[in-house]
């Protein structure tokens, strides 16, 4: 039944149960029982639906705010994932920056004096372990003092990196070259004898008093004096540099701008 | 309203916070074993604050911060973002050393939500 008629019927019920004529009709009682019984139901019938929209409402109400809390906190989620990252990377980044500056040279670029050491370290294990050969060359600019004295420490300093150049240059790619102290170097070779080292270390020599540099309008002379010692089965790293410097020593007293082997 | 004064150490920042010259101040690195405990004092300052209706100036010295500092400064902005919706007046500054550009980036990815006024400054340090 649909709501006109329902409204249809409900008027012709009204209306005879309002006419006088049917007073004492005995299905008036009983009609107008039913017909209070069926607005009562439809009255709760209302209240129930209105009830029910209400719920579902709210529920639809929770579910959106819930959905709208869930899609904030993926963005935060993605956000704070995305910025740990570059905090992560940024770190890397500084580590590597660290590690660069604590094992390198700030003036010449060439490794320093602490990755020398290490490397000395390995290397001397290395050697001792399988049993092979390992040279050592140690490398002090020649007259580096005059330079100083006569141009200031800042020709000194150009001096000291193409000369770093220079032996970075010279050497094979397995050697490890880095700046000792001052105007000293050192050159560790791998795999190598004193003889054989002897060869890498002449090219350098020669690279190195090849060097044009005019310091006050004048030409400077740059050449460098070179100590080799090949290290003796068993011997402490610290022995092998004590004679690759004998030998460097060797070397100046010979005449320097040439090389020295230790005996 | 008392001002709130935390030390800062190797792995978390200093926060200094001052009632009379409406200002809280982060600086160092952050990454503490328990970011909550770290930040809530300085969260519920500001809350308390900004109840005040009072403006507030954030001033940020911040390098390094793990994921749930991250999230503890977020939550920060957030609370800022409410009090600037509310017509409050909020101000973020985040000062980085110029020789670090890539912390500059970071605040640039905090920022991206904030409506308020959000500075990144360069300072030589």
């Amino acid at each position: 039944m649909n709501v006109r008629d329902e409204k249809h019927l409900e008027l012709i019920i009204e209306t005879l149960l309002a006419d006088p004529e049917n007073e004492g009709n005995p299905l008036r009682y009983a009609l107008s029982e039913l017909y209070a019984e069926y607005r009562s139901l439809l009255h709760q019938i209302d209240r129930i639906t209105r009830i029910s929209d209400r719920y579902q409402t709210v529920s639809r109400d929770e579910k959106e705010a819930l959905t709208g809390r869930y899609n904030k906190q993926l963005r935060q989620l993605e956000k704070i994932a995305r910025i740990s990252d570059r905090y992560q990377s940024m770190m890397r980044d500084l580590n590597e920056a660290l590690k660069d500056a604590s094992t390198k040279d700030a003036l010449t670029g060439i490794g320093n004096r602490r990755m020398l050491m290490e490397s000395l370290k390995a290397e001397t294990g290395r050697a001792e372990r399988l049993e092979r050969p390992l040279t050592i060359v140690l490398i002090d600019v020649d007259r580096f003092k005059s330079v100083n004295d006569a141009y200031g420490h800042e020709a000194g300093d150009k001096v000291l990196v193409r000369i770093a150049n220079a032996i970075r240059n010279g050497v094979r790619d397995y050697d490890l070259c880095g700046r000792w102290g001052g105007e000293e170097f050192m050159v560790i070779m791998p795999e190598v004898t004193a003889t054989e080292g002897a060869a890498v270390v002449e090219r350098m020599r020669e690279a190195i008093a090849g060097i044009e540099m005019m310091a006050d309008g004048a030409p400077l002379q740059i050449s460098a004096s070179f100590g080799i010692a090949q290290r003796r089965p068993g011997e402490r790293t610290s022995d092998t540099i004590n004679r690759a410097d004998a030998a460097l020593f060797d070397a100046k007293r010979n005449g320097r701008n040439r090389y020295e082997i230790a005996g | 309203m008392d001002n709130l004064k935390i030390e800062g150490t190797q792995s978390t920042p200093s926060i200094v916070a001052d009632f009379t010259a409406g200002t809280v101040e982060m600086r160092g690195d952050s990454y503490p074993e328990n970011s909550f405990e770290l930040f809530s004092p300085a969260m519920q300052w500001i809350e308390q604050y900004l109840q005040q209706g009072r403006p507030l100036t954030l001033n940020l010295h911040l390098l390094y911060l793990n994921t749930s500092s991250v999230k503890a400064m977020m939550d920060i902005f957030d609370i800022l973002e409410d009090a600037h919706k509310a017509g409050q007046t909020v101000v973020v500054n985040w000062f980085y050393d110029e020789q670090n550009e890539r912390v500059a980036d970071l605040a640039e990815e905090f920022k991206e939500d904030c409506s308020f006024p959000f500075e990144i400054i360069s300072q030589v340090e």
